[in-house]
Parts: structure tokens; C-alpha cells; sequence
């Protein structure tokens, strides 16, 4: 009995690095493309449905939860008669925390679970069998663009996140509740550094960028071909991204402002 | 040890599923040129076969060789490189379902060659016409039958003319006319280009009218082989049910499952 599960335990310990092994691989062999224009051609059009068609929910959501911070934050401040400090509160929650982290939430239920699916798809419908037989490197043409695609998007969304973010803080803070608006921006001006909060947020968010895109082209390129593989595929993509963002999110955020 | 004539070497090749042995121990000859058949029940492994060939699976033991590499020694690049050699025309189609018809049979080329649009598209026209689908080159996959499906395919996997052509099951779902003209076809395009081409066929009449040699595979391994002539008079019991498609004989026609009887009466059972 004890025997039996030490060896099951055994065996899903092995599963996991051989998983993550076959990742790993996966990874690099993925992460050449298609190089001259027919690479960036393919790259551009899924950076379209990519990042562009996650756009709409990653803009909404900023202004909703910066709106959100801007009410709380001004609440919990006015009390302390330090409401002037409402644009220092909202731009660094946002740049440090809350723009990489809901962005690629969100990222990865628009666009991970949709690449899940897609290139799950396709192999069971043995598209990139097909696309081997002709010669053409799947690892390549398909999940190189659209890993690349992904890489590139979420940044560039979390930028927007934050802008938005901000701006939604000073409807609330400033045009709503009164704030002073020169003191809304020159303290947010003031206390904001380039580097520690604007970079490392940037920086939080490439890491989250490529393992969100990893374990979502992974998980459909590594699927049981068959329509419960696929939706089961799509819900890992989901739980284990999310849980990667959260988790990875410690680890960065204690060795960027840990000492601080 | 390698034949210039032969262009396909399948030497005491092994594999398995799980615990299913698919493979014990087949040896093939597939002579260049000419259009090789093989036959076998629903579940004999031919598709597996074919995949095998291709290099999409790798053997427990054994190799493969196609004109005279060891095609799971290559790496990966040259395994690709080789494959750019190859047309293969899937049993489920496999068009690119983001594609147009004429963009499907203008992908190999598109991605393979250096050719002019104008090139390309006489040439996608005319693959199109030879399988009686130019009228719907605009088309996307989703909106074809499963007949115009594989007959797109097929223009697909001909459209580089290729030196091996793995063809799987190209009869299934065609009416008599069409099925007539895929076999005109597949002899045109056999002696024109003097390719090689490998049939997975059920249609024993129809493989039979244009296939030079036959292997009848069964029970993991190599049952018969010979010409369709010498084939079609074996007196061996087994080969000559297949050929003549009789139900009951040595070959098995159902999956291996406890008898039937049992089975039925054994009600309070799970499935
Ligand atoms: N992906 C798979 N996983 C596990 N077993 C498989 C898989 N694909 C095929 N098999 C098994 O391998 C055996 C051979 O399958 P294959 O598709 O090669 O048969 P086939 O000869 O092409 O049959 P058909 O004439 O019906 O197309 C079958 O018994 C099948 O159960
Ligand atoms: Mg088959």
C-alpha cells in the first residue's frame, strides 16, 4: 500500500520533469521562426489577434481599476488629510503591481486559452501533420509567430493598462472628489522613478509575457488530439498561467522592492 | 545491401501502441517508380504505416530507408529537407482550415519555391482542374464535402511533384465518375513523372487496376506481397478472403474482444 504510492508519487514527480523537460525544448526549438518577410508577415498577423484583439478588455479593465484605486486610495488618505498624495498611491500600485499582474491575468483567459485552442485544433485535425509532411516546420511557422506575437503583446498592453489606469484615478481623484490636480500629477512626477518602478513593472511583465505565451503554445502543441484533450488543455492553459503569474509575481516582486 | 531500384526500404520494423503491438516485424520493398498497394483490414496499421514512412512516428526497432536515408536517423532539418520530397495525402484530408482551396494546393509551392504568382496560380489551376475542383478554388475547407475535401488534398499533395507520394485511402467518399478519374489520375501522374507512389486502398478492384505490386498486411506483419495478378490466384485461404472480400475466413474481421455470447449475457458487467 505504502509501497504503491510512493511509487505513484514516484512516477508523477518523473511525469512532471519529463513535462518539463519536453517545455523546455519545445521552447527552444520554438523560438526561431520564419526569418525575412514571410516571418514577419506571419508574426504581424498574429500580433493582430493577439494583441490587438485583447486591446478592448485590457483597456476597459485599466480604467476600472484605476477608477477603483482612485476611490479607495482617496478614501483611505483623506483621512490622513494626505489625499494630495492620491496620484503617488494610483500610479505606483498600478506601474508596480497592478498592471502587470491583471494584464496578464486577462491575457491569459483572452489570449492564451484561444492559442490553447487553435493550435490544439489543428493538431487534431491534423493540420500540422500535414504541414510537416510538406516539409514545413510547424515548430516554425505556428507556434514561433504566435509565440513571438505573445511576447511582444503583453507588454505593450500593460503599458496601456497603467496609462489608462492613471487616467481612470484622476477622473475619480481629481474630477470627481476634488483632488488638486497639480498635486495629483507633481506628486505622481516626484515620486515615480524611471528605472525601479517604470522598468521592473516592464520587466514583470516580459517574464509574464513569455511564460503565459510558453504554457499556452505548449499546451496546445503537447495535447491529446481529441475534443476533451483540447478543452481540458485550455483550462490548464488558464489555471497553471494564472497560477505562474501569481507565484512568479512573489518571487519578482521580493527581489525587485524587497529591500526597500 | 541498398537496391538503386528500390526507393522505400522497410527493414523488420517494430512498433507499438502502448500494449498493442501494431508491428511485428514488416518487410517492404517499395520499387521506384512504380505505384505499390497496400492493402490490409481497418486497423492493421496501415495509416500508421504511412506515418511510419514519413518519419511523423518512430519504430520500437527497426528503420525505414527512402532512397537511402535512414529516414529516423536524420535530424530534424534534414528530415524536413527529405520531406520536401515527399507529397502525402492524409485519410482525413488535413487542409489548412484558415485557407482557401487555391491557397491549400498554393501552399507548397508558395513555401517551397521561388515561382511568380502568375506561375503559381496556373499551376494551382491546373492541379485543380485534374481533380474537377477549379471551379471551387475560392472556397474555404469547411464549406466542401468530404469527397471535394480529399480531392483538394490530393492536388495539394501533388502540387510540388514530389518523388514518393503516400497516398491514404484517395478513394474513400467518391462517386463512381470521380473515383474513375482519381485512378486515371493517379496512373497519369505516376507515368508522366515517373514518381513513386504508395496506395492505401480498400478499393481492391480499383488499387488493383493500377497498382504494379501489392502487400497485404495483417496481424502486425506481412501477410501476402506480390503482383495483382499472382495475388488475385493465391490459393492461400487468408489472401484470397481479403481479396475477394468474403466475411468469414481466417482473417479476423473484428476487433480482438472476448466472445460475443459471454459478452451479451454478461448483463450486471461493466462496459
Ligand atoms: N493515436 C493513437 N493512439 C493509440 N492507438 C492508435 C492511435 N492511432 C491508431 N491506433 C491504433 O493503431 C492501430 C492501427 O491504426 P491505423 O490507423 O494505422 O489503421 P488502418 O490500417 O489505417 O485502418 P483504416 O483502414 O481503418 O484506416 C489500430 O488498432 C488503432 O487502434
Ligand atoms: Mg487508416
Amino acid at each position: 500500500m505504502i509501497k504503491q504510492r510512493i511509487a505513484s508519487l514516484g512516477k508523477s514527480t518523473l511525469d512532471t520533469f519529463e513535462s518539463l523537460g519536453r517545455a523546455t525544448i519545445f521552447l527552444c526549438q520554438a523560438s526561431i521562426g520564419i526569418p525575412g518577410k514571410e516571418g514577419f508577415h506571419l508574426w504581424l498577423r498574429q500580433m493582430h489577434f493577439i494583441g490587438v484583439m485583447s486591446l478592448a478588455i485590457v483597456l476597459v479593465s485599466g480604467l476600472f481599476i484605476g477608477m477603483v484605486l482612485g476611490l479607495q486610495g482617496y478614501t483611505i488618505l483623506v483621512d490622513f488629510g494626505a489625499e494630495d498624495a492620491l496620484g503617488q498611491m494610483v500610479s505606483l500600485s498600478l506601474l508596480r503591481e497592478l498592471a502587470p499582474v491583471v494584464a496578464a491575468l486577462l491575457f491569459a483567459g483572452r489570449a492564451g486559452s484561444a492559442l490553447t485552442a487553435e493550435i490544439g485544433l489543428m493538431k487534431a485535425t491534423e493540420q500540422l501533420s500535414s504541414m510537416e509532411m510538406i516539409g514545413v516546420d510547424p515548430l516554425r511557422r505556428v507556434v514561433a509567430p504566435r509565440l513571438w506575437a505573445g511576447f511582444v503583446s503583453l507588454p505593450l498592453l500593460t503599458i496601456g493598462f497603467s496609462v489608462v489606469g492613471i487616467w481612470g484615478g484622476y477622473l475619480v481623484g481629481v474630477d470627481w472628489l476634488g483632488v488638486n490636480e497639480g498635486s495629483y500629477w507633481s506628486n505622481m512626477q516626484a515620486s515615480v522613478s524611471f528605472i525601479d518602478d517604470v522598468g521592473n513593472g516592464l520587466l514583470k511583465a516580459l517574464v509574464f509575457a513569455l511564460v503565459v505565451t510558453w504554457i499556452a503554445v505548449f499546451q496546445g502543441y503537447d495535447l491529446v488530439p481529441t475534443s476533451e484533450g483540447i478543452s481540458r488543455a485550455t483550462t490548464r492553459t488558464v489555471v497553471y498561467s494564472s497560477l505562474a503569474v501569481l507565484g512568479l509575481d512573489f518571487v519578482l516582486t521580493t527581489l525587485m522592492f524587497g529591500e526597500l | 545491401m541498398m537496391n538503386d531500384s528500390q526507393f522505400v526500404e522497410v527493414e523488420n520494423l517494430y512498433f507499438s501502441r502502448g500494449d498493442k503491438e501494431i508491428f511485428r516485424g514488416v518487410d517492404m520493398h517499395i520499387p521506384r517508380g512504380k505505384i505499390t498497394a497496400i492493402m490490409g483490414p481497418s486497423g492493421s496499421g496501415k495509416t500508421t504505416l504511412l506515418k511510419l514512412i514519413g518519419g511523423q512516428l518512430y519504430p520500437d526497432t527497426g528503420r525505414v530507408q527512402i532512397d537511402g536515408l535512414d529516414v529516423h536517423r536524420l535530424k530534424r532539418r534534414e528530415l524536413f529537407r527529405l520531406r520536401r520530397r515527399m507529397g502525402m495525402l492524409f485519410q482525413s484530408g488535413a487542409l489548412f482550415s484558415d485557407l482557401s482551396v487555391f491557397e491549400n494546393v498554393a501552399f507548397p509551392m508558395r513555401v517551397h519555391t521561388d515561382l511568380p504568382e502568375a506561375m503559381i496560380r496556373d499551376v494551382v489551376l491546373m492541379k485543380l482542374e485534374a481533380v474537377g475542383l477549379r471551379g471551387a478554388r475560392n472556397l474555404m475547407p469547411a464549406e466542401l464535402s468530404g469527397g471535394m475535401l480529399r480531392r483538394v488534398a490530393l492536388a495539394r499533395a501533388i502540387a510540388l511533384d514530389p518523388e514518393l507520394i503516400l497516398y491514404d485511402e484517395p478513394f474513400v467518399g467518391q462517386d463512381p465518375i470521380s473515383m474513375g478519374v482519381l485512378v486515371e489520375l493517379i496512373k497519369k501522374v505516376n507515368q508522366a513523372l515517373g514518381l513513386t507512389a504508395v496506395i492505401v486502398s480498400h478499393d481492391i478492384k480499383e488499387t488493383m487496376s493500377i497498382a504494379d505490386y501489392v502487400y497485404v498486411l495483417s496481424d502486425g506483419k506481412v501477410m501476402a506481397h506480390g503482383t495483382p495478378a499472382n495475388l488475385n490466384v493465391d490459393r492461400d485461404a487468408r489472401v484470397s478472403q481479403f481479396m475477394h472480400g468474403e466475411p468469414d475466413g481466417p482473417v479476423p474481421f473484428h476487433y480482438p474482444a472476448p466472445d460475443y455470447y459471454s459478452d451479451i449475457l454478461n448483463e450486471g458487467a461493466r462496459p
